[in-house]
């Protein structure tokens, strides 16, 4: 142990370093010269790795499957769009467009988590699908041929590029933020055994409420900073069961749980997707499902658990027998998965 | 109930020992009757409620949350129980405390479902009593215990009273109940069957008919698994 301290106090720092690197990287890389097709593929990877995150939080961090994630994007973009359109500033109609959707999870959540396990993930299926009829029909937002957004000021790419790039920045700062405190404690007791973490002292209720909000209004946001970028939407689009099924599968291929895989799954999404819309058209969503079977199959714990599974093996390359100390809560969550399946 | 106790209670399978305890900690509604505490009405309230209000159990069944590690499973006590702890750090400290009170504390950093099962009756203990209760109920804590075990437990349970908590004890083992509790209550289908101190109850003609059944009076007091 006191041999190994020293580099990992090094590993830990560089550790805390690689965030701040990356975001400074992704900062510099419109003055380094980027295409426009470059700049929308990293724009839309933002909101992605955004949506993955908002989710994670609620069904990586507090254990609660959603199948109804494309309500808190749908509105949050329609809330950007209807705002934009007349005339408010786009960066304050991004904040109504977090503001509405952590509302609608409050009236979403209050009966939904009555219920548990599977029976929740069922109720969102119904509460999403609910929402997306609606919208189809609601007169103010053209229904179901959809919503342009004829915003007043011209078009910079590059501008949307770091408003997207700040909301991720943000929503993993929050998700770091939630990990490391009381309220992500109380949230990995209820992901893990509800009855017991109310016998401790947690509310499961209130804290599975709290975080469906701030998850929705993560959600919210980056369908707005998406609408304005688009500008158009229709529900077919936001509000589609596709939708709520892609923001859950990012996390899941990343790594269900901790914010890296989440961010992970969302760049793979990102240009994964991108690359097999524009290849195998007819057959992407074919394909997208084999490569999530694969990564379920062989590792549960998403493209984070296999790179770090990759990084132990290469540091310890003597020690096969599985005992070395892990820092790390997700591979202590491999090592139980390992010893009890 | 009298305060700074330990409140023991003992009945066949089924007596409804268990039921009793769901009943005060929260997790089952009584169809009748009221709970009170300090002269409060808590009848209905939701365990963690219960918990800031002082009142905390172990489970006869233990449930650690397996994917943490043990000083995290107290942590989680120690944040949401009646100390409020919100720093983490503080929390932690808080936490190891109470590790190094039980004897927990080499095993801080170990996953808990990686402990043995003695370790993880320590572990229900050591979260019940990082929530701060003034009241602890304890189900069974020395079940599947080896007699080494057992009396290293109950020795835990007497410093807990000297330190001040109130514990209500359920134990098949009638020697634990016996040995360490101040009182005594007898139960049996859901009825109180006899009350008082240790020496009183073993001697209580109705309790060993219970327990043995007419023909085994004369074995007085002897342990019934």
């Amino acid at each position: 142990m006191t041999v190994a301290s020293a580099p990992s106090r090094l590993e830990a720092r560089a550790r805390n370093l690689l965030p701040w690197l990356l975001l400074a990287v992704l900062a510099l890389l419109p003055s380094a010269g980027l295409t426009a097709n470059i700049t929308r593929l990293l724009f839309v990877t933002f909101v992605w790795v955004t949506t993955s995150l908002g989710w994670n939080l609620l069904g990586g961090f507090a254990g609660q499957v959603s199948f109804g994630f494309a309500v808190f994007y749908g509105l949050g973009a329609y809330t950007a769009a209807l705002l934009i359109d007349r005339g408010v500033n786009p960066y304050l109609s991004f904040v109504f467009a977090g503001v509405i959707p952590a509302v609608a999870s409050i009236f979403i959540g209050l009966p939904t988590f009555r219920l548990r396990g599977p029976y929740f993930a069922i109720a969102t299926i119904g509460v999403s699908e609910a929402t997306r009829v609606i919208m189809n029909n609601l007169a103010i937002t053209g229904g179901a041929s959809g919503y342009r957004i004829m915003e007043q000021r011209p078009f910079r790419q590059v501008e949307h590029y770091y408003t997207a790039l700040g909301m991720a920045a943000l929503a993993v700062a929050v998700s770091f933020l939630i990990q490391h405190s009381k309220f992500g404690m109380g949230l990995r007791a209820i992901k893990q055994d509800e009855a017991a973490a109310a016998d401790l002292g947690v509310n499961p209720y209130a804290y599975k409420l709290a975080i469906h909000a701030v998850a929705a209004a993560l959600t919210g946001i980056a369908g707005g900073v998406l609408a304005r970028y688009a500008a158009f939407i229709n529900p077919q689009g936001v509000f589609a069961f596709q939708t709520s099924v892609y923001i859950l599968l990012m996390p899941v291929i990343g790594g269900i749980g901790t914010v890296w895989g989440a961010v992970l799954g969302g760049v793979v999404f990102g240009v994964v997707e991108e690359q097999l819309v524009a290849n195998f058209p007819q057959i992407h969503l074919l394909l997208y499902g084999a490569l999530l079977i694969l990564i379920i199959l062989l590792e549960p714990d998403g493209l984070a658990g296999l790179l770090g599974k990759l990084y132990r093996r290469l540091r310890t390359p003597k020690r096969t027998d599985g005992s070395t100390h892990s820092g790390s809560r997700e591979t202590d969550e491999v090592l139980r998965r390992a010893g009890s399946g | 109930m009298p305060e700074q106790h330990i409140y023991g209670f003992i009945g066949p399978n089924g007596a409804g020992k268990t039921t009793l305890f769901s009943m005060v900690a929260g997790s089952l509604q009584p169809s009748a009757g009221r709970i009170r505490s300090h002269g409060k009405d808590v009848t209905g309230s939701r365990p963690f409620s219960l918990v800031k209000a002082g009142i905390a159990r172990t489970h006869q069944i233990v449930c650690p949350f397996r994917a943490m590690t043990v000083l995290e499973n107290v942590q989680v006590a120690s944040h949401f129980g009646r100390k409020n702890i919100t720093r983490t750090a503080a929390a932690r400290e808080h936490a190891m405390q109470v590790l190094t009170r039980l004897g927990l504390d080499r095993l801080a950093d170990t996953l808990a479902a990686n402990i043995s099962l003695g370790d993880q009756k320590r572990l229900e203990l050591a979260r019940a009593l990082a929530t701060d209760p003034e009241l602890l109920l304890c189900d069974e804590i020395c079940g599947g215990l080896s007699p080494t075990e057992t009396r290293s437990m109950l020795d835990l349970l007497r410093r807990i009273r000297q330190q001040g908590t109130t514990i209500m004890y359920v134990e098949h083992d009638v020697k634990a109940i016996m040995a360490v509790c101040d009182r005594v209550m007898v139960l049996n289908y859901g009825q109180k069957l006899a009350e008082g101190k240790p020496q009183e109850i073993q001697n209580d003609p109705s309790v060993i008919e219970a327990y043995l059944g007419k023909a085994g009076s004369e074995k007085k007091g002897s342990r019934v698994a």
